[in-house]
């Protein structure tokens, strides 16, 4: 009945085919709605939310549906908007090095198009060929190469944002430097579609690098304090490695065949600088490691393969075992421990485990493979040893039956009443993605 | 417990004094406080009511409560260095100086971060990890003396921001006073991306609204391992402009990327750091590549390219350490430089996209004219941020009005190229009409709803960053009926 | 500077009108008008340093003074405060981008409070007796110099210290008390009969000798040491007889009337120089000031006062431009350098002396960070302003090597400050005026070929 008053709601402003029925209610990852909708305008975008907002109706936001394991305690909203299909670049400034893309656009689809002016968006998401940028945007999804070229915060400029009741804003604007008013971008950066719905996104550009090489030093005493002796070393180098990601043996031997801890230290500037710094590597290699040198396509093609190593959605097929993705922020150095940490949970609660992290910024992704249980109890585990270093755990990727067992984000910072009254402000209704941020928001 | 030496029956001072405890730190005579009725933006001058000294981050809190409490507006300070007048106590604000909190209270260079209280300087962070090769990458024009607390408020950027980022790209982790006087700690122990909303992000650059920041843990950088610095003279603006243009899209990240037209050059080389730029040129390029050593003779060698093709006059390397020190100096304190040439200056900000930037230079050009006042251009080409300086004297009638109304020009043609109005000094009080410019109403309602959240009563340096909105016109009719009334 | 927009400065004040500064020879407004308000001098101020109070910081201080003008500000006791807590150190002169000249500034206000509210008490006293009493008469001042000489020989010092009488002395000039130099002959006692001290050798040139009051009763040795340098270089030496104290005290003290008196004496007596050299920074730094003086008032003396100051010139810098012969005795000894404030600020001179220093063979000089940072000495600072000035002779010790046998300058107050700071301590470093170490290095020399 509610559904047949939905449909015909959102049908009275929206073509038939842009609104479907339910359909995947029983999505093991939950997130899900009563009825889709495919809003192709941003004007569609803020009629069905400020239809929502008018008539208490809750929604889920998404754009590929590769963050559907990623947060969210219901298993359906009344209204899924997908933004499948609002995408397309709408300004390409090639001298400006600035890019103005819709939400929905994929990400795989704008490196390539960019890629012809010799320019990319310097984010390396995981899933690249089906995640969209807004959805990147929105839950602020960073890979190895972080280190040199930071995440989201540091290369979105501008975003267009539909507010809850149907306004639309705009936060920054299409210039690499802008200090008027408020840092408004930073908000939605990261906030899960909680506070509106991201729409168009503006991002400063790099230029791709001229030449790029991987070195894939792998250690196989596995022995942490000469990796971290390593470690120190390079980064108090003056060399400037854009990834010094540590893999854990068992993910190692998926993209590289050897079992051991491996280093992939990126390097991507001008030949000559390129190839000045694997020389450095080389010479500071610890005995008894093992390097190796992978240049441009061969780089290139690992990276491939790691971004999608990932357990998302469309991988999820008839499998019993559960899959979790741990996103672990720690300080520095003190990744080494929580691969360290992670390698022994798989142990204890018979798990396969695979995890790497940054070591020149602190954060790691571990994912998780067994019985439904174990995981559990291994994400509560973990999450006790990297509070007592003072980091958080958050988790990133879980089957919604599972997700009410450990609580995703962790435990409410002090500072909770901010981050509420900020959603009060601007979801009163609480229409947005409800309960899948932090403390319930 | 009462303080001593406290000359003054206003019992708000007084009790402030005796939550510092110590008559030393609270100044609240005329002729103290008259050095505190302007930053570096001198056109709107107010006096405080008092300025305190806290020493540390519970005398802050303790004193934001009692303002919070007793509905005195209150705002913090730093070294006092900006130029939009974030820092002018527009309403009698408590000034809360936070100069006295200047400690470096920890570096940790393995995992490339440092901790520091807001009054440490700028500078003195890079100094004092130099020697380990390691430096904090903002470089605002008065790093020598402005300090951390200050950037975070205004987002500062620099020189070196256009391959390094602004603040806002270097701030892992703050300790804030809210408007309340609860101290809360956002980014803990500096790792990023800490779950919940961006509240970094949003603090740094809210100049002063939002809290004030009582700690801050920063990234540090490890050193370059090599520069190469060139000076690039052009006979034509136009030439100067595209050759930035053709750098940008050639691929290149210069770490800075500067430019000075031929006013300003009069500016520098008149004042206390000349390095003898030609005098007939019209435009100067500095340009700077850092990075692995090996690999700056192809960058170098295509900027010269780029150069030559857009009839670049004569470009000069930096022979060494010293020498390019200099230019920098010559170029860093180009805007106190036009005191040598101009009793007053007021210097714009714009942001434009940097294809843009021979359209907008003409149209700046015009606006001199029109307004019949010298206009200096020194900016940060690299990233398309202008600095306009419109050279006047305050002391000629109706001039700084004048100047006023060409520096707003200015800033309208920034935003009509899709620019903004400003890239790194803030909005303040200069700039809160022209946010228009930029914003709709409901976009700035957006931004005030937040300020809402943290600053609801607007006691914290009400005044800044905003249009008057249209409310405060019914507020003033309001008390305007009640007066009437109550006479 | 070179390029002025004359022009657009010397359009009448619309605050002139309105100016508190009642009294002749005014701030100029000039000077202000340069100031942007940039900031950029903050970090350099000493007193900004300790106090963390823009008042208290170069533009907070011409910002005053222009309030002053503007009729915001009266001359009163809240505006002396930090008008007076300045050291006159010019560390903001070398900092500011638009080469504002706060010292200028700051003189001249204090010229103006001076007459708005003469000094009363401890102060007035000290003022009254120090500076117009004997600081201006050379007899006097020499009486002075043999009393303490007496009080040195004769067992007095001892006496004092041990019988706790020191006690009852306040604090900073007990502090004084101990590092009070050992007097001896001034120069001009001995070569009063002496019309030129020929040059040793062949002469190059003439240039007359400024002997500096308390520094030739005081530093007596200093001056010989100077005069010794310059013979043995070729040049006649003169100290003509009517020269008198410099005036910067005053100065600096807001009497500019005395400092206008002094300068003109100074001025006649040598007015038959061509080269007028100077060992103390601070008196170099106010020759070459006396222009100011005149800017308002008595200006018929304006030009003959320029004139007077392009002859000036430190000593360190003389000798280093005009060439002068490397010693050659060894005098191994490890040293720092530190810059007078009124030399490397306010003459500009920083690398010449440290030239003269590591020319020096076995000379091996260590860097005093911050080395241009005021002492707190400041003339007569140091007495007026006792707490400020011990704070920042502490900040300054801090940046003073530990591991140096000796701490060269250029100044004598420096020296007596410098000298507090390394008993304050508990030190073992001897306090040295440059020309002194080149002095040594000569007789050294000259000792060796005697003995050979």
């Amino acid at each position: 009945m509610i559904t047949a008053d939905l449909l015909t709601g959102l049908q009275s402003f929206l073509p038939q085919d842009q609104v479907i029925e339910g359909g995947k209610q029983s999505h093991p990852l939950g997130n899900s709605g009563q009825v889709t909708v495919f809003p192709k305008s941003e004007e569609e975008i803020a009629s069905v939310l400020k239809y929502a907002n008018d008539n208490g109706k809750t929604i889920y936001v998404e754009g590929a549906g590769t963050k559907k394991g990623f947060g969210g305690l219901t298993e359906s909203a009344d209204i899924l908007l997908s933004l499948a299909e609002y995408k397309g670049i709408v300004e390409h400034v090639p001298g400006d090095m600035t890019l103005t893309v819709k939400a929905g656009t994929c990400f795989a689809e704008l490196q390539d198009y960019l890629a012809q002016y010799k320019q990319k968006i310097a984010l390396d998401p995981f899933v690249p060929e089906s995640s969209t940028i807004g959805g990147i945007i929105a839950s602020n999804e960073s890979g190895p190469k972080r280190l040199g070229y930071g995440s989201a915060r540091d290369a979105v400029i501008g975003l267009r944002i539909v507010y809850p009741d149907g306004k639309v804003i705009r936060a920054g604007g299409k210039v690499v430097k802008n200090v008027a008013g408020y840092d408004m971008n930073k908000l939605f950066i990261g906030s899960m579609g909680t506070l509106g719905v991201v729409s168009e996104v503006t991002i400063k550009l790099r230029p791709l690098p001229k030449y790029e090489s991987l070195i894939l030093l792998s250690f196989p005493e596995g022995n942490f304090e000469q990796i971290r002796a390593f470690a120190i070393k390079l980064l108090d180098s003056m060399m400037e490695p854009v990834s010094l990601e540590l893999m854990s043996p068992s993910l190692s031997e998926r993209l590289t065949g050897k079992t051991r801890y491996t280093l992939a230290i990126g390097f991507e500037d001008v030949e000559n600088s390129v190839h000045y710094q694997e020389e450095f590597v080389r010479n500071i290699q610890p005995d008894n490691s093992e390097l190796e040198i992978l240049i441009k396509e061969h780089a290139q093609r690992f990276w491939d393969n790691f971004y999608s190593i990932a357990p998302y959605p469309a991988a999820h097929g008839g499998s019993k075992e559960t899959n979790a993705v741990l996103k672990i922020g720690v300080i520095n150095l003190d990744v080494l421990n929580v691969l360290k940490e992670s390698q022994i949970l798989g142990d204890s609660h018979n798990l396969l485990v695979e995890a790497h992290g940054g070591l020149g910024h602190g954060l790691c992704q571990v994912n998780l493979k067994g019985a439904g249980e174990d995981v559990v109890s291994a994400i509560h585990e973990v999450r006790d040893a990297i509070t007592k270093l003072g980091g958080y755990v958050v988790v990133k990727h879980l089957p919604f039956a599972l997700r009410k067992e450990v609580s995703v984000w962790g435990d409410k910072p002090a500072h909770f009443f901010m981050l509420e009254g900020i959603k009060t402000k601007v979801d009163p209704n609480r229409i947005l993605n409800p309960k899948r941020f932090v403390g319930g928001i | 417990m009462a303080v001593k030496g406290i000359k003054s029956k206003d019992k708000h001072i007084i009790n402030l004094a005796n939550i510092i405890g110590d008559a030393r730190s609270i100044l609240y005579h005329t002729e103290d406080l008259i050095a505190y009725d302007c930053d570096g933006f001198t056109l709107h001058k107010h006096l405080p009511k008092a300025v305190v000294f806290p020493k540390n981050t519970q005398e802050v809190a303790n004193l934001v409560k009692y303002c919070s409490e007793n509905q005195l507006p209150f705002l913090a300070r730093g070294a006092g260095t900006g130029l939009s007048g974030g820092a002018i106590p527009l309403n009698g604000e408590v000034i809360i100086s936070l100069v006295k909190m200047k400690r470096l209270l920890s570096v940790d260079l393995e995992n490339r971060r440092a901790v520091v209280e807001p009054g440490f300087v700028n500078l003195k962070l890079t100094n004092s990890i130099a020697d380990k090769g390691y430096y904090y990458a903002p470089d605002p024009s008065s790093q020598y003396c402005c300090t951390i607390g200050g950037n975070v408020a205004e987002n500062a950027g620099g020189a070196h921001c256009l391959k390094y980022g602004v603040t806002t790209n270097h701030i892992l982790g703050l300790e804030v006073v809210m408007p309340n006087g609860e101290i809360v700690e956002i980014g803990t122990n500096g790792i990023p991306d800490a779950p919940g909303y961006d509240l970094l992000g949003l603090l740094t650059g809210s100049e002063g609204t939002l809290g004030i920041v009582t700690k801050i843990t920063v990234r540090i950088l490890k050193n370059p391992e090599a520069k190469q610095t060139v000076l690039a003279y052009f006979d034509r603006v136009e030439d100067g402009s595209q050759a930035v243009s053709d750098i940008i899209s050639a691929g290149i990240v210069p770490a800075a990327l500067e430019m000075m037209d031929k006013v300003a050059i009069e500016g520098v080389e008149a004042a206390a750091f000349p390095v003898g730029h030609p005098r007939d040129i019209e435009a100067v390029l500095l340009i700077e590549v850092d990075g692995i050593a090996a690999g700056l003779d192809e960058q170098i060698n295509h900027i010269l390219e780029v150069c030559k093709n857009r009839n670049v006059r004569e470009v000069r390397a930096a022979k060494d350490e010293a020498e390019r020190g200099r230019w920098w100096a010559n170029r860093k304190t180009g805007f106190g430089a036009m005191g040598a040439i101009s009793p007053d200056y007021l210097v714009q900000d714009g942001v434009i996209p940097r294809s843009k930037l021979p359209e907008v230079l003409n149209n700046i050009n015009k606006i001199s004219e029109e307004y019949g006042l010298r206009i200096a251009n020194i900016f940060h080409a690299g990233d398309g941020n202008l600095h306009p300086l419109v050279l006047f004297d305050a002391r000629k009638p109706g001039e700084s009005d004048r100047a006023l109304a060409a520096g707003s020009a200015c800033l309208q043609v920034c935003a009509d190229v899709g620019g903004t109005i400003t890239g790194e000094h803030g909005v303040g009080i200069e700039k809160r009409e022209e946010m228009r410019f930029v914003f709709s109403d409901e976009e700035i309602n957006a931004q005030t709803d937040i300020r809402e959240v943290f600053n609801p009563h607007n006691l914290l340096n009400a005044g800044k960053l905003f249009p008057m909105p249209g409310r405060c016109v019914e507020i003033k009719r309001d008390l305007k009926e009640k007066e009437a009334a109550i006479s | 500077m070179s390029v002025k927009e004359v022009d657009l400065k010397q359009d009448p004040a619309c605050t002139t009108g309105l100016s508190n500064y009642l009294w002749s020879d005014h701030p100029d407004e000039n000077k202000w008008a340069d100031c942007v308000h940039c900031g950029m001098c903050l970090e350099s101020c000493p007193t900004y340093e300790i106090t963390g109070q823009e008042q208290h910081s170069p533009r907070g201080r011409v910002h005053l003074i222009k309030s002053v003008a503007e009729g915001k500000l009266a001359v009163n006791e809240q505006f002396m405060d930090p008008v007076f807590a300045c050291l006159d150190c010019r560390a903001c002169t070398t900092a500011c981008p638009a080469d504002v000249d706060v010292g200028g500034l700051i003189e001249e206000a204090r010229g103006q409070i001076r007459q708005a509210m003469p000094l009363t008490g401890w102060k007035g006293t000290v003022s009254k007796v120090v500076l117009k009493g004997l600081f201006p008469h050379q007899n006097r001042l020499n009486s002075v110099g043999s009393l303490l000489r007496f009080y040195q020989k004769s067992g007095m010092q001892k006496v004092v210290r041990k019988t706790k009488l020191i006690n009852i002395m306040p604090q900073h000039l007990v502090d004084m008390e101990a590092i009070m130099p050992e007097v001896k002959e001034p120069v001009r006692k001995k070569y009063k009969n002496e019309n030129v001290i020929k040059a040793k050798g062949d002469t190059k040139a003439e240039v007359s000798f400024l002997t500096g009051c308390v520094m030739d009763v005081m530093f007596s040795d200093i001056n010989e040491a100077t005069i010794n340098v310059l013979t043995r270089n070729g040049n006649d030496v003169t100290i003509p007889k009517n020269q008198t104290c410099c005036g910067a005290l005053h100065v600096h003290a807001g009497d500019r009337e005395t400092g206008r008196k002094l300068a003109k004496q100074n001025i006649e007596a040598f007015k038959d120089s061509d080269k007028i050299i100077v060992n103390a920074a601070g008196c170099g730094c106010m020759l070459k000031e006396y222009g100011e003086l005149f800017r308002e008032v008595d200006t018929e003396w304006h030009e003959k006062a320029e004139e007077f100051a392009a002859k000036v010139e430190d000593i360190s810098k003389y000798l280093h431009d005009t060439g002068y012969e490397k010693p050659k005795a060894e005098l191994n000894t490890r040293i720092t350098y530190h810059d007078a404030c009124h030399l490397a600020h306010g003459q500009g001179v920083r690398q010449e002396p440290r030239d003269l220093l590591l020319n020096i063979p076995g000379v091996e000089m260590v860097h005093m960070p911050n080395s241009d940072r005021c002492c707190g000495s400041a003339g007569i600072y140091n007495i007026t302003n006792p707490e400020m000035a011990s704070e920042v002779l502490e900040n300054k010790m801090q940046n003073v090597p530990e591991d140096v046998e000796m701490i060269s300058m250029g100044n004598p107050g420096c020296m007596l400050q410098m000298a507090m700071g390394v008993q304050k301590q508990g030190r073992n470093q001897k306090v040295v005026h440059t020309v002194q170490l080149l002095d040594w290095a000569y007789q050294k020399e000259d000792g060796k070929k005697e003995g050979h």
